[in-house]
């Protein structure tokens, strides 16, 4: 039933990956060959393959998951062919390799609530991936940011495993310490306060996201690593103060980095005014703005809109990477770019239903979890480029160009799909159980 | 547990809802302010993408074309400062003038007429280009204007248009630059007090001195007030209005007024005798004479296809300012105002198109420089048809008026015009500027019986209209009826 349905929203998702491949190779045949349009057919072997492959591992998971990533990362690459075909191969190759490890997962991990059994493990692996950037990271694209590490001639970006890990981490630790976290010891004005001693992972990971900010510069994922660990603290709590508590502490972090970070100061500065310095420090907002702004309700069309220059350079700086939301709202106009975010919108209440539909805590932590990290990771991305919000240098999730970030989203997504498969099946067969018994009721 | 996760969810779509609201205000809301932005070259890159139009002169002569390097086409204009003013200019940095900016759609092809065309290449393959504007104006009459400009050597403007129709045969504007040197000489040109990228034919207000006489005329005759044949006495050389005194013509500021005698209105015309004009505009009064103003369309942008910001509006300024024709004046500023002297101010234009209605048998047409819009398949998709702007006046008044032109050029203050060839029907004016120097005017057509081409000439900082005006107006006149 679940895979019947997901096969059929795969047709949207084919047909609109033919039509938009077909019309960058139409606006931009003069500079681009038709063999790179077997990015396109690719990439829809890819997902009719794992659509293939989940009605045998995990025919009762969530049918909507992989459409949705699929149009997701079907968008990305369709915008990436058009800034840079030749990008557009290595991120298919990625696109395959996130596959590859998310049916690892899938089979691997069929019984993942095991994972629970590891989380310090885990939450340690995740801290040292952060703490191995720290040290040896490297600036890759000259934006300031210390991201990348070499991992035998490849360059990776640990912090988005480490998000992975971090996460399951924090919700096997927040389900087991539940019910210690909820209890009242004493009052605050008459604001119920949790115990003093409790606080103590609220400060280190804190801490952590402070220090990651101040010693790697790294805005976006040291501010979604503590937004990550808010929500699932209070989705273990219900607990308002604990988020409130930590936005107040998070506050202060920013204030402090707002006088003492070059860069956290610029990136304040551009977003309250990106008009006065437009040729330096504001010329990227500035220029995703105008790009934005031409798109209008429809768009330039693909392929049509201003985003290189003759020489193929991006007019945008990170154009096929933190700003690839630009590029799709000024090529498919306000139409096509609400698309995406309703997209993102649909994958996260996919995730917090499939969180309130499981049964066990550990379970409804992780999807929770899951489904908040993608929810503040669109948005912290989204609304940089939008100068709704202070820009944080953060990829789009599926559809921005970059290995790690496509990988480890696969990864997040395979444990929504293993989530959602058990709780199916299991309501499956108690449903069964209790129609058997009824019929032997009858019969007896 | 379920009822955190369902708030967070609901937190998740407050997030989300900030983010479409966001992306709705910057793509409608914001958008044309976006576009707008001088740091934004969007619409300037796209626009030297597209194989812009070429603009031809009436006789297919080339005024601007495209050079193509690196896939953008790049203005050239093969005749160099000849009609720059006109054309005006299309540039990357400083924007478009003239006809550049004001045929701007059509050149690009986004007009709508142009689009059709397009969408149909499109289908069939070939590429998108902007439309050809082809114009009204003769290369040779144009060189005529501006080479008698230049040898003059003083600013001025020359305006010639089709009696029958408006359409412009030459607006010249001297000093003049090289649209092709334009980012070089930038700094210099916008520096340069002679303003160098004025448009002085439809830009520059001047004093139109007795030029204004043809209106003042036209008042006189029509109100029934006066005939060519009224007969006036001039026995001082001037007359005391309201306490006022209006002196005819001195050679210099101390000199003794020219005295005249027994005249008609005729003889007045012919001479050009302020104190008879000062006592016709005096009697005529102030209601009708802003009548006649109005009803040669001062007080009005004339509806030429120039951008609305390079025609200025001919009238009564006071202080820089238009003012309203209605403003009351008293006597001897009426008295001034029939002689050319007071705040009236005039472009060049203006004062042709005054010619032109007279030569029309009082009918104004609509001035225009574009002939026709030619689009990428050569099929004309937009055709200007002349059209009147107003009846100025009654045909048999213009023709009273013609006779009168004619006795300026035959043995008046236009004598300067005169040509044994054609038969040309003018006005003159001198309007002082101080330092004794004018403002040189020549307004008029020709043939006389048959008219075909008016003209208007100015210059600046002139010795006589004998010197400067008229004999540019008559090579003009003749080059443009072919006779040159």
């Amino acid at each position: 039933m679940e895979r019947r349905r997901e096969l059929i929203n795969f047709i949207p998702v084919v047909l609109l990956t033919v039509i938009g491949f077909s019309s960058v190779y139409a606006a931009r045949s003069a500079q681009i060959n038709s063999s790179s349009l077997t990015y396109g057919l690719l990439f829809i072997a890819i997902f009719l393959a794992v659509h293939v492959f989940l009605r045998l591992a995990a025919p009762h998971a969530d049918p909507y998951l992989l459409p949705i990533t699929g149009l997701l990362a079907a968008m990305g690459i369709m915008m990436i062919y058009r800034i840079d075909p030749s990008l557009a191969a290595a991120q298919a190759t990625w696109l395959l390799v996130g596959v590859g490890l998310f049916a690892a997962i899938v089979v691997v991990l069929r019984d993942y609530r095991k994972l629970d059994d590891y989380i310090y493990i885990l939450g340690l692996a995740g801290i040292a991936l952060l703490v191995v950037t720290a040290i040896f990271g490297k600036d890759m694209n000259g934006s300031g940011v210390r991201l990348w590490l070499n991992l035998g001639g490849m360059w990776i970006q640990p912090g988005e495993f480490s998000k992975v890990l971090i996460t399951i981490f924090l919700a096997g630790y927040l389900h087991s310490k539940r019910e210690l976290l909820s209890t009242t010891t004493w009052r605050m004005g008459g604001v119920p306060m949790p115990p003093l001693k409790h606080l103590g992972p609220l400060l280190t990971v804190w801490g952590m996201s402070f220090g990651m900010l101040l010693l790697m510069n790294d805005l976006g994922p040291s501010l979604l690593l503590f937004g990550i660990f808010l929500a699932m603290l209070y989705a273990a709590t219900d607990r308002l103060t604990y988020p409130a508590i930590g936005l107040v502490m998070m506050s202060g972090a920013g204030v402090f980095a707002y006088f003492t970070k070059a860069i956290v100061h610029l990136r304040v500065d551009v977003w309250l005014n990106p008009w006065t310095d437009i040729d330096n420090k504001g010329y990227q907002l500035a220029q995703s703005l105008f790009a934005i702004g031409d798109g209008g309700l429809f768009g330039t069309g693909l392929g049509k809109g201003y985003l290189l220059f003759r020489n193929g350079q991006e007019i945008i700086p990170a154009l096929h990477t933190d700003f690839i939301f630009s590029a799709i709202a000024e090529e498919l106009g306000l139409a096509g770019a609400s698309a995406v975010i309703i997209l993102f919108l649909l994958l996260c209440y996919r995730g917090f239903k499939i969180a309130v539909a499981t049964d066990d805590g550990f379970s409804k932590l992780l999807a929770a979890g899951i489904a908040a990290g993608f929810a503040l990771q669109t948005f912290f991305i989204l609304g940089g480029v939008m100068k709704l919000i202070p820009l944080t240098g953060i990829t789009l999730p599926f559809v921005s160009y970059g290995g790690s970030s496509i990988v480890s989203n696969f990864a997040s997504i395979a444990l929504l799909v293993l989530i959602s498969n058990r709780t199916n099946s299991e309501r499956l067969k108690a449903a069964r159980a209790s129609e058997l018994a009824a019929s032997l009721g009858r019969s007896a | 547990m379920n009822s955190s996760i369902r708030k967070l969810f609901y937190a998740s779509v407050v997030l989300f809802a900030a983010l479409l609201g966001m992306l709705a205000y910057q793509q409608v809301i914001n958008a044309r302010s976006l576009a707008d932005n001088p740091h934004n070259t969007r619409k300037v890159f796209e626009q030297m993408r597209i194989n812009r139009g070429v603009i031809l002169a009436s006789d297919n002569t080339e005024l601007a074309k495209n050079r193509l390097q690196g896939g953008l086409y790049y203005r050239q204009y093969p005749l160099g400062d000849l009609f720059s003013q006109v054309v005006g200019y299309n540039d990357m940095v400083y924007g478009q003038t003239g006809l550049e900016h004001s045929q701007n759609d059509y050149l690009t092809g986004t007009a709508d007429e142009v689009e059709v065309t397009n969408f149909i290449n499109q289908l069939t393959g070939k590429q998108r280009a902007g439309a050809n504007i082809k114009l009204t104006v003769d290369p040779k009459v144009q060189k005529t204007a501006m080479t008698d400009l230049q040898n003059n050597g003083k600013p001025g403007a020359v305006v010639v248009l089709d009696v029958h129709t408006g359409a412009v045969l030459a607006m010249a504007s001297n000093p003049s630059y090289d649209p092709n040197q334009l980012e070089a000489d930038w700094a210099q040109l916008n520096q340069d007090p002679s303003g160098p990228l004025l448009n002085r034919a439809t830009q520059s207000l001047y004093t139109p001195g007795s030029s204004f006489k043809l209106i003042t005329t036209a008042a006189a005759l029509e109100t029934g007030a006066f005939t060519p044949g009224s007969q006036f006495n001039d026995e001082k050389g001037y007359i005391d209005i309201d306490g006022n005194r209006i002196n005819n013509y001195r050679a210099t500021a101390t000199a003794a007024p020219e005295i005249f005698g027994q005249h008609t209105l005729s003889d007045a015309f012919a001479h050009s005798i302020n104190t008879t004009f000062a006592q016709v505009g005096d009697k005529v009064g102030q209601a009708k004479l802003v009548e006649y103003q109005q009803k040669f369309g001062l007080y009005q942008a004339p509806p030429i296809d120039l951008p609305g910001d390079e025609v200025a509006v001919s009238g009564r300024y006071v202080n820089g300012h238009l003012a309203s024709p209605n403003d009351s004046l008293d006597q001897v500023h009426v008295a001034w105002m029939a002689i050319g002297q007071e705040n009236v101010q005039v472009t060049p234009l203006q004062m042709a198109m005054v010619a032109q209605a007279i030569g029309n048998g009082g009918s104004e047409m609509k001035p225009y420089l574009v002939d026709s819009v030619i689009d990428s398949n050569s099929t004309v998709i937009r055709k200007t048809q002349p059209e009147q702007w107003r009846q100025a006046i009654q045909p048999q008044t213009a023709s009273t008026i013609t006779a009168m032109m004619v006795r300026v050029v035959n043995e008046g203050t236009g004598f300067g015009a005169r040509s044994d060839k054609v038969q040309i029907a003018g006005k003159t004016g001198t309007a002082e500027v101080g330092g004794g120097k004018i403002n040189a005017w020549f307004v008029g057509f020709a043939p006389a019986d048959n008219p075909k081409v008016a003209i208007a000439v100015v210059v600046e900082n002139a010795a006589s209209t004998g010197h400067d005006s008229s004999p540019i107006a008559r090579d003009v006149v003749l080059s443009a009826l072919g006779m040159r």
